[in-house]
């Protein structure tokens, strides 16, 4: 194994692990987060962080292919289209009239509408 | 009267079907033709004879070209269907178009903005899927409803008129019968030039021929089924 080829497998490696780590992280605060506007949050943390290192990490895996282009372009897709389901749930929940979770008893910012 | 006569009409098709399945082999049977000989035969010549590198295209578009021209008709007619259950009672052809008047939440910006910028991408790939089913996994059924989907994004996001333009008024009946339609007429195409319904040609020097009707009906079908899946969805009101 060259220099070369240790340090992409080592870049690899590391942006997988950290794709898996936004992943995990996502999924404990889909489960933990107290409410709608957080949970979404945190759900679109696994697409575009999680995902994005991670399809990134295997085109880095993966060298100078056609193969690499195409995962670089999913990429692209799911760091284009997660954020905007996202924006487009929680701007339909907010109108819809649900105020997002304050800390009992330290009521701040406005309320919606 | 009616039921009565429905249900002596089920009967009679249900006993020639009961019979067919009992000559059947047994469920499993390792002497089954499809074990002994149809598959291995399948696979191995299935892209030099049927005309697709894909075997699975070769399978349901020239082997057994037949039942999935059945297929595109039943498709074709649960639109039928749902829009006979849908506009019963109803006057006039389909629901005029109606834009909401007082808009209760404007579409968002960033969405219009996405679904813009990814409006092309998506018919890219839709074309990309269809036209590549014969070498690759994909094909018209699958490609027809990526774009289908789209053509739904673009109504909920952009409004019906946007997405509507995309299907004009007058060739719509025909776009939704683009499957059974392009399948009928390669089969009467084969009757003529070689004697069959959905004949394809045999000769060795004719192997474009195969392709390129076999292209024909993947791009019926993908129209066809984008066409019916978007006039589902309208006529469910999909729009509001």
């Amino acid at each position: 194994m060259s220099a070369f080829e240790a340090l992409t497998n080592a870049l690899a490696a590391v942006l997988c692990v950290v794709g898996a780590f936004f992943f995990f992280v996502g999924t404990v605060g889909i489960l933990r987060l107290p409410d709608f506007y957080s949970r979404t949050h945190a759900a679109t943390k696994c697409d575009t962080v999680g995902a994005g290192s991670v399809l990134l990490g295997l085109a880095v895996l993966e060298g100078f292919t056609p193969a690499a282009l195409k995962l670089i372009a999913l990429a692209a897709l799911v760091l284009v289209s997660s954020p905007t389901a996202g924006h487009a749930l929680a701007r339909a929940v907010y109108r819809g009239g649900m105020a997002p979770w304050t800390r009992p008893g330290h009521r701040s910012g406005g309320e919606p509408k | 009267m009616k039921r009565a006569l429905t249900i002596a009409m089920l009967v009679l098709l249900a006993m020639p079907l009961l019979y067919a399945m009992s000559q059947l082999p047994p469920h499993g049977s390792a002497t089954s033709p499809a074990y002994t000989h149809i598959s291995p035969r399948y696979l191995e010549r299935g892209p030099e004879e049927a005309g697709a590198e894909n075997v699975v295209t070769d399978v349901i578009l020239n082997y057994r070209g037949f039942d999935t021209n059945g297929e595109v008709t039943v498709i074709f007619t649960s639109l039928a269907a749902v829009l006979a259950v849908l506009l019963a009672g109803r006057k006039g052809d389909e629901r005029p178009v109606r834009e909401p008047a007082a808009e209760p939440s404007p579409p968002s910006v960033v969405v219009r903005f996405v679904v813009r910028l990814l409006g092309p991408f998506v018919t890219m790939f839709a074309v990309y899927v269809i036209i590549n089913g014969h070498v690759s996994p994909g094909g018209g059924f699958q490609g027809g409803t990526v774009f289908g989907a789209l053509v739904i994004l673009i109504t909920v996001v952009l409004g019906r008129s946007v997405a509507e333009k995309l299907q004009p008024l007058g060739v719509r009946r025909i776009l939704q019968a683009a499957a059974p339609l392009t399948f009928v007429a390669v089969g009467v195409l084969g009757l003529a030039l070689f004697g069959d319904y959905l004949a394809f040609p045999r000769d060795e020097a004719l192997a474009w021929v195969r392709t390129s009707w076999l292209m024909v009906i993947e791009i019926g079908i993908g129209v066809g089924g984008a066409a019916i899946i978007s006039a589902i969805f309208w006529q469910m009101g999909g729009d509001r």
